[in-house]
């Protein structure tokens, strides 16, 4: 009955749109923290669904904040802010406070860490990390988005070491504008120079360029650091401390992304865990296999429909899943879980299915 | 309201991930396409629209549906290697910018530029300026999933901030117009009447009238249970039949309080994912929209 045999220190919980992983996250934290495991459940879901969830507010944000719940493990729950990380990220490796504000201040910085996808996901893995190398917790369960953006999210760490390494840094070492701020001759081609930059200028204004070089150039002495940080925090997903956990809806339709995300997966070398297949309608023994074509003012019928549904689609799965792996189904429940009492109750059937 | 919801030129599809977003798109795209030429604009790379209509995927081209009704999945990155070309009429110049570091930098790296390439490149299908599309009186974007929803719909405004100038800057002062016009553009939200997707529905709401300065035109309520009303009976169906209803009621119930915007509700279609729920789907929602009082 432990999550201990089935889980690991780290739990990554993904999986496509609207299937529930937030739910089971905070139910399998919350079974942890119940089984006397110090546990943190995290979420970076911008719509702050955890918060519904466990009870816990905006305080979170950012933040461990303790769940009311009483358990002989201790329950934690924080929703990730990308830009708040990111700030604390460039105050750790800033060398000194005016370094730090130039690029706290940079107007590009300030567009980038609100808006760019790729360092949203990048600062869920930072901070998983940052949380993971504190020690506090025994388990930490993370919560991601949705299937595709958790792609960005697993190639973050590679995709932020090449966007430094490449021609970023170039700009960082003003390859391309001299003190005046003007484009240096190198970076004008040749005979098309004049051209060239009159071009940049009308097609997007040198002043953002410039603001980007800034940026980058404030930037490059946090490079080394920001680096190695990446390295590890690649080596921490693919270590024996981290357990992919994927979660499914139950309709065909939902196969051929689950599988290609396994494969992804595989291939990094990633530890994939069960595979939860969730919202399963149920079947019910004699109630009609798909003779007559089902009755939409009648719930029963439609039921028994989607139950004959989902059943198809679990047999479709089992039979294309590696041997090695653990398909779950989860029944679909009358009511989300909304309050500890049902998330207990779900960890509860979580649990003894994953034991 | 709905009424008028037929005669914008963009319609924005957001919601939460699975509750039939792309679905819901490609059903008012159909509803819309038996009066005026519509196009459906998928911006997810794995394609899933066109299996909704039964055609071959998009690979980024125009793909015919039926009478006035086409498909694209859209590369973001087209949009812009396409603007740098007609501003540099001589190609082997359009190349050197194309394949110049500085400018990939730039297209990647701007905060805000791929979203704010999808609207535009909506707008210039509008306008007939797009090479090889199809004429359109209508695009309906099946957009991402509500927080990056409202990210794409906010994205002219934040692109504004830093580009001023040059095709871009006004290309973005034309979308954020578009976009900001409820006479032009029309958003539409879809939910489950569930807890979960009604909060977060709620809340796009309150983002859309913070970032956006405006209302959604339309709630889609999507795979309702039927009543339950004078069945009787027992047994594990019933009693989830009875429950499942209780909670659609139950976040209905909610959305008469804090949803003052026209709202749809369709039913729960015993159809697999194709063609026929797309059909289904324009049928019940073509009464919503045609039929006056939602």
């Amino acid at each position: 009955m432990s999550l201990d045999r089935a889980l690991a220190p780290l739990v990554i919980v993904v999986g496509g749109g609207g299937v529930g992983k937030t739910t089971l996250a905070a139910a399998l934290g919350l079974r942890s923290a119940e089984e006397g495991a110090d546990t943190l459940v995290m979420t970076f879901d911008p719509s702050l669904r955890l918060k519904d969830a466990l009870g816990v507010g905006a305080e979170a944000r950012d933040n461990e904040v303790r769940v009311a719940a009483d358990t002989p493990g201790r329950l934690d729950a924080s929703l990730l802010d990308a830009g708040a990380t990111f700030d604390r990220l460039i105050e750790r490796y800033s060398k000194d406070r005016a370094a730090r504000e130039r690029i706290l201040g940079n107007r590009y910085y300030r567009h980038l860490s609100g808006g760019l996808s790729g360092i949203l996901e990048y600062m869920a893995v930072e901070r998983l990390f940052e949380v993971a190398s504190g020690e506090r917790y025994e388990r930490i369960f993370l919560d991601t988005p949705p299937t595709h953006q958790a792609l960005d999210f697993l190639e973050a760490p590679d995709r932020i070491v090449d966007f430094l390494d490449s021609g970023a840094l170039k700009l960082a070492l003003k390859e391309w504008f001299d003190d005046s701020g003007r484009l240096k001759p190198a970076a004008r081609f040749g005979r098309l120079g004049r051209r060239f930059e009159a071009y940049l200028d009308d097609f997007v204004g040198l002043e953002l360029l410039r603001d980007m070089a800034d940026f980058f150039q404030a930037f490059a002495p946090l490079f080394e650091g920001f680096r190695a940080r990446a390295h590890q925090v690649g080596e921490l997903l693919a270590s024996r401390e981290t357990l992919f956990v994927m979660v499914a809806g139950p309709g065909e339709e939902e196969i051929p992304d689950l599988l290609f995300f396994a494969r992804k997966l595989a291939e990094r070398g990633y530890r994939i865990g069960p595979i939860l297949v969730n919202r399963v309608h149920p079947r019910v023994a004699g109630s009609g296999s798909g003779s007559s074509a089902p009755d939409p003012e009648d719930g029963r019928s439609l039921l028994a429909w989607l139950g004959e549904r989902d059943h198809a689609g679990l047999q479709a799965l089992e039979g294309l899943l590696e041997p090695d792996q653990t398909l779950i189904g989860l029944p679909l429940l009358a009511d989300a879980p909304t309050d500890l009492a049902s998330l207990s109750e779900l960890g509860r059937v979580l649990g003894a299915r994953l034991g | 309201m709905s009424r008028s919801l037929l005669d914008r030129q963009l319609i924005v599809v957001t919601g939460k991930g699975g509750v039939g977003k792309s679905a819901i798109a490609a059903a008012i795209g159909s509803v819309i396409a038996s009066r005026r030429r519509v196009l459906v604009l998928e911006v997810d790379p794995r394609e899933n629209v066109h299996q909704l209509f039964g055609a071959p995927p998009s690979g980024g081209e125009f793909v015919e549906l039926a009478p006035r009704l086409h498909l694209q999945n859209l590369r973001p990155g087209q949009v812009l290697d396409q603007l740098v070309r007609e501003k540099l009429k001589l190609e082997r110049l359009a190349r050197r910018v194309l394949e110049s570091p500085i400018y990939r930098h730039f297209a990647a790296g701007a905060p805000g530029l791929e979203e704010m390439a999808v609207l535009g490149h909506a707008l210039r299908v509008l306008r007939g300026e797009a090479p090889k599309a199809p004429g359109a009186d209508v695009v309906v974007l099946d957009a991402p999933a509500t927080g990056h929803g409202v990210s794409m719909l906010a994205a002219p405004t934040l692109v504004s901030e830093v580009i001023e100038k040059g095709p871009i800057g006004s290309m973005t002062r034309e979308v954020a117009d578009l976009v900001g016009d409820p006479a032009r553009t029309g958003i539409v939200v879809v939910t489950l009447a569930e807890e979960m997707p009604v909060t977060e529905a709620l809340e796009l709401r309150e983002t859309l009238s913070e970032r956006l300065k405006r209302e959604p035109d339309l709630l889609v309520v999507n795979g309702l249970y039927p009543p339950v009303a004078r069945a009787t009976g027992r047994g594990e169906l019933f009693e989830l039949w009875k429950r499942r209803r209780a909670v659609n009621e139950r976040e209905l119930g909610r959305l008469d309080r804090e949803w003052p915007e026209a709202r749809a509700e369709l039913p729960l279609l015993p159809l697999g994912r194709g063609v026929e729920l797309v059909a289904g789907l324009s049928d019940a929602l073509r009464q919503s929209l045609e039929g006056g009082a939602p």
